[in-house]
């Protein structure tokens, strides 16, 4: 371990390890020092000015956030010569543009705001602003009131340095200075993907959720960490509620996944959903769907699935369901019932390498990454952050795969499926090769690959949602419509264009459907029994690297819906089975199974 | 001891400060104990008196050259002036009209309102006329202290006169400030 370093802070004696800034040593200490710019995801620049300090021996006061530490160092960080300092800063960040509080949809929760507060900024002490800048509303979800910036550059640096997609940028220089998108083109005709990074990074008004505005302070909201289960990532996210309501999702910085980043899937997509909830059970009654109560409901379904042999039964789910109900359905299903057609309503990625894959981490230490049967910038976009992060750092990308990619622009080669042999090539020699599959690898390709079994890290990429855990229980298993009789589909939130399935299904089949939406296959449905979605569930979830997660509830599910599992637990005590007692055991059992320790 | 005196007056203003300094509640009688209220918007003599007082309250605006004469009056006639509120300290709610100038904002309002017919802009000699630019008290006469908020807590308020009556210059501490 090397040695730390000494300093004395307000008098104070404060231990740092080599080359921490003052900031950060002080931030060890619990010692305050103000900031703007500085956020802890992002590398620190020193462009606001509000931390600086007084370093004795300095000619100058000190930004604390780029400023080392050095042995002995002594540091002032609330001396008078400091806090003029500060309150001179605040005065002009003030004047700059339009910081009048009381029209901001920020004020309550703004940082420039804060810092007024503190340093007594009771007046302008220069002449206010006059001129006008523009509002860029042109993205879907967000806006940009340029008003409001202070050009701390938050907004760029999480675009270029967390992102990696390097939309955001600063033209003109000093008080002209403007964040602009590309080459100044509105944000919403740009390369910015909707991640909705910047919003989160922003300390005032200047970037401003359109759902969630005006709809109260953070101290009126409450906050549930939980996770994302629009993707088999698993990323940590923050449902913000109010009232039971959704306001909006941040990115939980503290996620191991995705640490604070999520994408417009993630993000955004989720409450921006139009379709029309299922509220209540529903039993065909006279050709009719018709509102019924849970137990009726249940039992018809029961009758369904009892009134066949268990060669008539198929089950069909989406990965978009807990541990705990796939447990269930395994459960009910085939160690119940014994029924073997089962299926999944997304493709599987095969294992490719004979080893276990590596972690999501593993890109980052990458020299070469091969892109194979995957675009992550569709189909997981948080991977993609991950994967142009490494390429922006010095590795090579190579694309593999015959559709158009996403990562194609941003690779140092793109090869046909054919010609997967050069990948392989390049990956002999690279130092630390790591090869991204995912479900569109062709068995002549994942034969390639294996070539690279003890050389590379590979890292699988799932399609669908919790598929591992659907995997893991054997419901992937070629579901064959055409045999059955009474079919059980756990649809749940998933936007399935079943068409293709269901036309081969026999039309005197009977059909329960557990579903949130209304959707064709809720029309044809005998028996519907009404889901809750992601935000008023709770359960686990299992990661495309088999990591569990838990998923919390934030909001009442709605009408009569009951979470995925819930509804499975309800069937299996009609059929007189008892799978578990508890949700906590369900939860054991579900974890014991999927990833056996 | 005799009492001291204020006087308080609004300029471009809803009269929200003032309801601020009336929800001081009960303390109003101890106030009252020592102060004497000469001239203000809700009692009956409407001017500061000529002898002067010691302190004086401004609300509200500099939006029109009303404003500017009732300000430099009350500037003359306190020894402590105080600009109570968001629009006396940085233009408030009213400053909005600098972002579109103040000859639309006229003509907006009495000419093009959806149930005007035959608008006219005021422009009697009575009247004020509208500044170009909307600003805080600060800008047409000196300020001694600054009470932000919209309107400031009745807490504020009274922290402040409480201070003053002790003799001491009031430093409005952080959870006093509010700029909405």
């Amino acid at each position: 371990m090397t040695a730390m370093i000494t300093i004395t802070i307000n008098g104070q004696k404060v231990s740092a390890p080599p080359g921490s800034t003052v900031l950060q040593a002080a931030r060890l200490a619990s010692i305050d020092i103000p900031t703007l710019c500085d956020h802890p995801a992002l590398a620190s620049i020193g462009a606001c000015r509000m931390c600086l300090v007084e370093v004795k021996g300095q000619r100058t006061l000190q930004p604390a956030c780029t400023f080392p530490v050095t042995e002995g160092m002594e540091v002032q960080t609330e001396s008078p010569l400091v806090v003029e300092a500060r309150r001179f800063i605040l005065d002009l960040l003030f004047s700059e543009r339009n910081h009048y509080c009381m029209y901001c949809e920020m004020s309550g929760d703004c940082e420039l705001q804060k810092l007024g507060y503190r340093y007594g900024l009771d007046h302008w002490v220069y002449p206010t602003y006059t001129q006008r800048f523009p509002v860029d509303a042109t993205r879907t979800h967000f806006l940009m009131d340029h008003n409001r910036c202070i050009l701390c550059r938050r907004c760029a640096r999480a675009c270029s340095g967390l992102v990696a997609n390097h939309t955001l940028g600063v033209r003109h220089r000093g008080a002209r200075s403007m964040i602009n998108a590309d080459m100044d083109v509105p944000f919403g005709q740009s390369s910015c993907v909707s991640c909705g990074t910047c919003l989160q990074v922003c300390p005032t008004g200047a970037l401003v959720d359109k759902r969630s505005a005006f709809m109260g302070r953070d101290v009126q909201t409450e906050h549930t960490k939980s996770t994302c289960s629009w993707c088999s990532l698993g990323c940590g996210m923050d449902i913000v509620t109010r009232g039971g309501y959704v306001l909006r999702v941040d990115g939980d910085w503290d996620a191991p996944v995705n640490a604070g980043l999520l994408c417009q899937a993630g993000r955004f997509d989720p409450l921006y959903d139009e379709r029309e909830r299922v509220t209540k059970p529903l039993v065909r009654e006279g050709g009719k769907l018709t509102e019924v109560d849970w137990d009726k409901a249940v039992q018809a379904a029961v009758n369904g699935i009892k009134g066949v042999s268990v060669e008539g039964l198929g089950v069909l789910t989406s990965t978009n369901a807990t541990n705990e109900a796939l447990y269930l359905l395994d459960q009910v299903f085939h160690k119940g019932l014994g029924v073997t057609n089962t299926g999944l309503l997304n493709e599987v990625a095969a294992r490719v390498p004979a080893r276990a894959p590596g972690s999501l981490e593993d890109i980052a230490k990458a020299d070469l990454i091969v892109v194979a049967g995957a675009d992550p910038t569709e189909e997981l976009p948080v991977a993609s952050f991950l994967i142009k992060r490494a390429v922006d750092k010095g590795a090579r990308l190579v694309v593999v795969g015959d559709k158009d990619n996403g990562l194609a622009p941003f690779a140092y080669l793109s090869l046909d499926a054919a010609d997967v042999g050069r990948a392989v090539d390049l990956a002999e020699r690279a130092s630390h090769p790591v090869i991204v599959y995912g479900a569109d690898v062709s068995s002549k390709t994942a034969k390639a690959l294996k070539k690279l079994d003890e050389k590379a890290t590979f890292v699988e990429l799932q399609l669908g949602f919790n598929t591992r855990a659907a995997v893991a229980f054997g419901l992937n298993n070629g579901f064959d419509p055409s045999v059955a009789k009474t079919l059980y589909v756990l649809v749940g939130e998933q936007n399935w264009d079943g068409a293709a399935v269901m036309g081969k299904l026999n039309k005197e089949a009977f059909v329960v459907v557990q579903a949130s939406y209304e959707s064709p296959l809720t029309e044809r449905a005998d028996v519907v029994l009404p889901m809750a979605i992601w935000s008023e569930r709770a359960g686990s979830l299992t990661n495309t690297e088999g990591r569990i997660q838990r998923v919390q509830k934030a909001a009442e599910p709605k009408g009569e819906s009951k979470p995925d599992w819930e509804i499975l637990s309800l069937l299996a005590g009609k059929m007189g089975q008892k799978p578990a007692t508890s949700f906590d055991e369900i939860s054991a059992r579900a974890a014991q199974a999927i990833r056996p320790s | 001891m005799p009492k001291v005196k204020i006087a308080t007056d609004w300029l471009a203003a809803c009269a929200g400060c003032h309801m601020s300094l009336l929800d001081i509640d009960e303390r109003i009688v101890e106030l009252l104990e020592l102060v004497e209220i000469t001239s203000s918007p809700i009692t009956d003599l409407k001017h500061p008196p000529k002898d002067g007082v010691t302190v004086g309250f401004l609300t509200g605006a500099i939006s029109n050259t009303h404003n500017v004469e009732v300000a430099k009056t009350m500037r003359e006639r306190c020894k402590i002036l105080i600009a109570v509120g968001d629009c006396a300290t940085f233009g408030g709610i009213v400053a909005m009209r600098n972002l579109v100038g103040t000859e639309a904002a006229l003509k907006r309002a009495y000419i093009e309102t959806e149930t005007t017919v035959d608008g006219l802009i005021p422009d009697s000699e009575e009247l004020g006329r509208p500044l170009d630019q909307v600003t805080g008290v600060d800008k047409v006469v000196k300020v001694d202290l600054f009470i932000p908020g919209c309107p400031p807590s009745a807490d504020a308020l009274w922290y402040a006169l409480t201070e003053l009556l002790a003799g001491r210059t009031p430093v409005l501490p952080p959870e006093y400030f509010k700029y909405d």
